[in-house]
């Protein structure tokens, strides 16, 4: 399932905030097709809460954001996205499993992957094969933000929403992720403070 | 063989046993006789009530009543699942539960007391009464455990739900890891009690009528039916919960509305 094109994100002095802390004041910003596009700030700068944002999790209190120039409809961008989260939350049970669970959605079933090309994208990071049988929450944290790449790799989607993809990787690993990820016809946002994957980035958007 | 009656001294004498695990308790200072105390009059006091109410119900045996008790304990279950669920009693989420637990008992008294047992009398007293509210009880306890077990990892995993999401799952997709694990939770103690029922205990239902004079034989094949009804029963009341509040606690945003949770 290929998009007509590829999306591009714009925000419009977007405000947002909990009942007790305002986040973003008047955030502008825009996220090319087919970039990548780093979001860079201090932690609390609300880098993480703008890719939530995006995936419409929250609503602005005031402002808009756009995709291709329309208001963005959450539940249909949320179909071509994908999304690494911080906390690298992303399943249950055994890595199997957790590879497996989003090609069951229908959203996905046409895109799983087969056996060969699933245990490529796992030798392209430097993941063991053995791993599959582990369970997902006794990995480590590197290993579990590589199975997270590969997940988001795997599911093909044009838009790439990453929250700090490299926080737990050695350069080895990081190389070989931007390698994987970056070399693909994608717009890719992605949260980071590391100096090795802000330089990959197109553009550079600093939040204070 | 008629049961013999227990007079108001017998029961009196029975109380007295009480000295023995009261003298424990007081000797290792475990503060619980205080406990043991006041639980001794609630239970004496909620019996009698219920004894002497069931009385009444027994002698009038209407239906129309019998269907009114139905419906007053599965509101009390209602109020009391959601207390113990650690949610807010609002009625988005006390109204669904308490529809999700009257459509389970329904289905499961009309199959069993008018498919199965083919009561003479619609839902006559002596069958209705008691069977309902073993199979609510049930209910109750495993409605908490699985309606608990779904909202705490909902809102302990968002990330994870957030997760199913981004990559295109809908709503409902996103859930069903979720209302799997409550599932098997609020499964699991009705299996283990049925995988082991007979070798470690003899259940209450079973006793009562072996007690009251039934041969053993009929018991049994009560308890066997029982043990069915509230192993569907229970099943059903819990997703059904989940379903039917599913569909008023979530804001447009897809988020779970985190006011129902207890603070």
């Amino acid at each position: 399932m290929s998009m007509p094109s590829l999306p591009e994100i714009t925000f419009q002095a977007v405000s947002f905030g909990f009942e007790d802390e305002q986040i973003l004041q008047r955030c502008s910003f825009r996220a090319p097709a087919a970039q990548h596009t780093i979001l860079k700030g201090e932690s609390g700068s609300g880098k993480s809460t703008i890719l939530q944002l995006i995936l419409g999790y929250y609503q602005p209190q005031v402002g808009q954001i756009m995709v291709n120039n329309n208001p963005r409809q959450p539940r249909d961008l949320r179909k071509q996205s994908s999304w690494l989260p911080q906390d690298l939350d992303i399943g249950d049970g055994s890595v199997r499993d957790v590879m497996a669970t989003p090609f069951d959605f229908a959203a996905n079933t046409s895109q799983k992957p087969s056996v060969t090309t699933q245990q490529e994208v796992w030798q392209k990071l430097g993941l063991e094969l053995g791993l599959l049988d582990k369970k997902f929450r006794n990995l480590s944290t590197g290993q579990r933000q590589r199975v997270g790449l590969a997940l988001c790799h795997l599911l093909d989607k044009s838009l790439v929403l990453l929250d700090e993809p490299t926080s737990s990787l050695d350069r080895a690993s990081k190389q070989k992720v931007a390698e994987l990820l970056l070399d693909h016809n994608r717009t890719i946002i992605s949260t980071s403070h590391d100096p090795f994957w802000v330089d990959l980035g197109d553009n550079l958007i600093e939040l204070d | 063989m008629e049961i013999i009656n227990l007079s108001w001294l017998q029961i009196g004498i029975g109380f007295l046993i009480l000295v023995l695990p009261a003298y424990i308790l007081w000797r290792y200072r475990t503060g619980l006789n205080r406990k043991l105390l006041t639980a001794s009059v609630r239970m004496v006091l909620q019996l009698l009530f219920v004894g002497y109410y069931l009385e009444y119900l027994f002698a009038y045996d209407n239906p129309w009543i019998n269907a009114a008790w139905i419906l007053v304990m599965v509101a009390v279950a209602d109020f009391a699942t959601v207390d113990r669920s650690n949610l807010q009693q609002k009625a988005s989420v006390l109204v669904p539960i308490f529809g999700a637990t009257f459509l389970g008992i329904i289905v499961i008294d009309f199959f069993f007391l008018e498919a199965v047992i083919q009561l003479p009398k619609l839902l006559a007293a002596q069958y209705t009464i008691p069977i309902t509210g073993m199979v609510l009880g049930n209910c109750l306890r495993s409605n908490v455990i699985g309606i608990n077990a779904f909202y705490y990892s909902l809102n302990e995993h968002k990330e994870r739900y957030q997760f199913y999401l981004s990559c295109g799952a809908t709503r409902s997709e996103a859930l069903r890891p979720f209302i799997s694990q409550a599932l098997q939770k609020s499964a699991n103690p009705t299996l283990a009690s049925m995988a082991t029922i007979g070798l470690v205990s003899l259940p209450g239902m079973m006793t009562g009528q072996i007690l009251s004079g039934s041969s053993p034989l009929i018991a049994i094949k009560y308890q066997i039916m029982i043990m069915v009804a509230i192993f569907s029963g229970t099943i059903l009341s819990v997703f059904l919960g989940i379903l039917f509040t599913n569909r008023f606690v979530f804001e447009d945003t897809d988020m779970l509305d985190e006011s129902i949770l207890k603070k």
